[in-house]
């Protein structure tokens, strides 16, 4: 107990901190979007928050999130003549963050909508204010599958796959495409690896393939017991792991020791930067949209304005569009967009193709309908392509 | 067959480390009464001087001068700059409370723990530092029989750290540092009485200590890959396990414990459970404390530091 609040004290200037400086960002943010409501009904005027981990340990992720949010908008405004304008809220992946910036966004009412935020957790503590407020939200990133699953969040929809999606999804394209007789699976005693251990290994059982199950600890940096366990007979070793570091360590420890089991990793472990196995499979909630031929376009613009990216922009792309469409359907339908109506009008999205490859539409509960993981194997240069399976 | 011997050697690598961790967690004991809590995160920060000098001469994929030479450099560094470190954590963090009740240095060391981790954080962030090894010293150097195979970083991490626990052994039974060392041990009081600069020794043994800390963070760097401000905690709780089933205050009983661990932890992994593998081996550590309250070679004072 000591130990931790000595802990608490030495973090604390470190917290005040990032409190300011996040602080100062959210206040000049909102002032520049407050611009021009005056002529809602001719004009089409409507502000949308945008909740994405801006700054912190993840800022890479949330820049491309608000990027891909902004070029949604400019695109839609050009297309529809309408006036939407971002404003931003940096929520840091930190539950309490994101609670503090949606207060911010609830007693605001020129915002009609909010695209975000990025991670489960954040969606599980802002969940009772969004839904009190009657304030739509529409996550790119959040995969969490009680979130909807238990409809306390009603208006809450995501255009990415849930978690109880990606362990069978895995499984299946595990069994069906690389087709091993044994597999190795460890979890890393988190609630998010031991979830998807447990669905991914009925589903291989049921195929008739054995299952060694370890269990490593997350802080674990030495794999090479694992490694010498891997028999002759597994061709697959399943990591479903938030650390990609932890995995690389692991494909090096399987390369030392002339194994040839490849690595299948969930999409914790999607990281083009720290795992590069050449040879091993990831899964990914986002697509890889470079590799999708009608978004050609799209990725001209968004390499050109703010160079690579990777899976985390597209799905809020996505999400900004339901936005805006449902924000030019009610000005179209003659109503100055509120919350209740644009609310309305994202119930009843209906767009037959996306950004993401696929039809986006949701079901009762705010799911995306015929959402699906995407699997990408590293090449020899460990380079991440998209590959189709069953 | 080979399975047994690839355990036997994946325990004698993280094993050496962990001795190393503890032959300074054991020598600060035997001079100060002291755990020195923040023993573990110098091998972290070791950790981190053996990359930033891998960086330095161009980083794993791009060496501008030959791989031993980076390799004495990564070394030496770490050892200085963690020996200096410990001499100034010494100096200033624990010889004011050395006459002060036992619990304040204590706390204190707890304090250098937190700080120096969370300096780290601060200055070099959060990021995961990876030395990719393999990028240089290639896998399909070393020994490689049929399935098993040692690679040369193991080798040399294993060798190396057996070198330095023999000079380690070397000085403090044969020198006069050595000798005075002891005396303290023993009796500071009469240790200065008799003429020997009781602070003097007791910074050198600082010194000593946290270079090999270091000396085992560049090995771990190497070995496990990986580097963040937080390595330094679970690899000084496991050292200061060693160095207490060893028997705290012995050195042999330091190495003894190390070794002892880390093949616990290989065979445990190996052939019951890796999901069991802590509570395994904690649990053949705690019946060693029951049957030897004292540690393994604590009750000997043949070698008493």
């Amino acid at each position: 107990m000591r130990t931790r609040k000595l802990a608490m004290l030495l973090l604390l200037p470190v917290l005040a901190l990032v409190v300011a400086a996040c602080g100062s960002s959210n206040k000049s943010n909102t002032s520049t979007g407050g611009a021009g409501t005056a002529a809602a009904k001719t004009d089409c005027t409507a502000q949308v928050a945008v909740e994405a981990p801006i700054t912190g340990p993840v800022a890479q992720l949330g820049g491309e999130q608000l990027h891909f949010a902004q070029l949604a908008a400019d695109e839609d405004n050009a297309a529809n003549g309408t006036k939407i304008t971002i404003v931003q809220g940096d929520t840091q992946l930190e539950p309490k963050q994101a609670t503090t910036v949606t207060r911010q966004f609830v007693s605001n009412n020129k915002i009609v909508a909010i695209v975000g935020p990025a991670g489960s957790q954040e969606v599980s503590a802002i969940g009772s204010a969004i839904t009190r407020a009657g304030l739509p939200a529409i996550s790119g990133s959040a995969t969490n599958t009680d979130l909807t699953q238990k409809g306390s969040f009603p208006t809450f929809f995501r255009v990415v796959a849930r978690d109880d999606v990606q362990g069978p999804q895995d499984a299946n394209y595990i069994a069906n495409t690389l087709k091993p007789k044994k597999v190795m699976l460890v979890d890393d005693q988190t609630s998010y690896s031991t979830g998807l251990a447990d669905a991914i290994i009925p589903v291989l059982k049921g195929k008739g393939i054995a299952v060694d199950r370890e269990s490593v600890n997350q802080k674990q940096t030495d794999f090479s017991t694992l490694a010498s366990k891997v028999d002759a007979q597994t061709s697959v070793v399943i990591l479903p792991w938030q650390v990609a570091a932890n995995a690389q360590q692991f494909g090096q420890n399987l390369a030392e020791q002339n194994k040839k089991a490849v690595i299948f990793g969930t999409d914790g472990l999607f990281s083009p930067d720290q795992f590069k196995i050449p040879g091993s499979y990831v899964s990914a909630f986002g697509p890889d949209i470079t590799g999708i031929a009608s978004d050609a376009d799209i990725v001209q613009k968004a390499k050109s304005k703010f160079g690579s990216f990777g899976t985390f922009g597209p799905p809020v792309y996505a999400a900004m569009h339901v936005v805006d469409e449902a924000i030019s359907s009610v000005c179209k339908a003659g109503q100055t967009p509120s919350r209740s109506n644009v609310l309305a009008a994202i119930k009843k999205t209906d767009q037959p193709e996306s950004i993401l490859g696929q039809p986006i539409k949701f079901d009762a509960k705010g799911d995306l309908v015929g959402a699906k993981f995407f699997q990408f194997k590293l090449d020899a240069k460990g380079k991440y392509q998209l590959v189709t399976g069953s | 067959m080979h399975f047994f011997l690839q355990q036997v050697v994946n325990g004698l690598t993280t094993g050496s480390l962990y001795a190393l961790i503890a032959l300074g967690y054991s020598m600060v004991y035997g001079v100060l009464k002291l755990l020195n809590f923040a023993h573990g995160d110098l091998y972290m920060l070791g950790a981190f001087v053996g990359y930033f000098v891998l960086q330095w001469f161009g980083g794993a994929d791009g060496l501008s001068i030959p791989v031993p030479l980076v390799l004495l450099f990564m070394f030496t560094a770490a050892a200085f700059s963690m020996g200096g470190l410990g001499m100034a954590i010494e100096r200033f963090a624990y010889r004011p409370l050395r006459d002060a009740p036992r619990i304040a240095p204590l706390i204190t060391a707890l304090g250098v723990s937190f700080f120096l981790e969370n300096a780290v954080l601060l200055l070099f962030g959060a990021q995961t530092r990876i030395y990719n090894t393999p990028e240089f010293i290639s896998f399909k150097t070393g020994i490689h029989i049929g399935a098993f195979s040692i690679d040369i970083v193991r080798i040399m991490v294993i060798v190396l750290s057996l070198a330095l626990m023999f000079a380690l052994r070397e000085i403090v039974n044969r020198t006069t540092l050595g000798k005075s060392m002891r005396a303290v041990a023993i009796d500071r009081e009469a240790a200065e009485m008799l003429g020997i600069n009781v602070d003097r020794t007791i910074a050198l043994t600082f010194f000593l200590g946290s270079a090999l800390a270091g000396i085992a963070g560049v090995m771990a760097g190497l070995v496990f890959n990986q580097v963040y401000n937080l390595i330094g905690f679970v690899a000084g709780l496991k050292a200061f396990t060693a160095a207490v089933v060893g028997g705290i205050g012995s050195l042999p009983g330091a190495v003894l414990g190390g070794l002892l661990i880390g093949l616990a932890e290989s065979f445990a992994a190996g052939y019951i459970s890796s999901t069991y593998q802590n509570l395994i081996v904690f649990g053949v550590l705690i019946v060693v404390m029951l049957v030897r309250p004292s540690g393994l070679l604590g009750h000997a004072k043949i070698e008493k530091v």
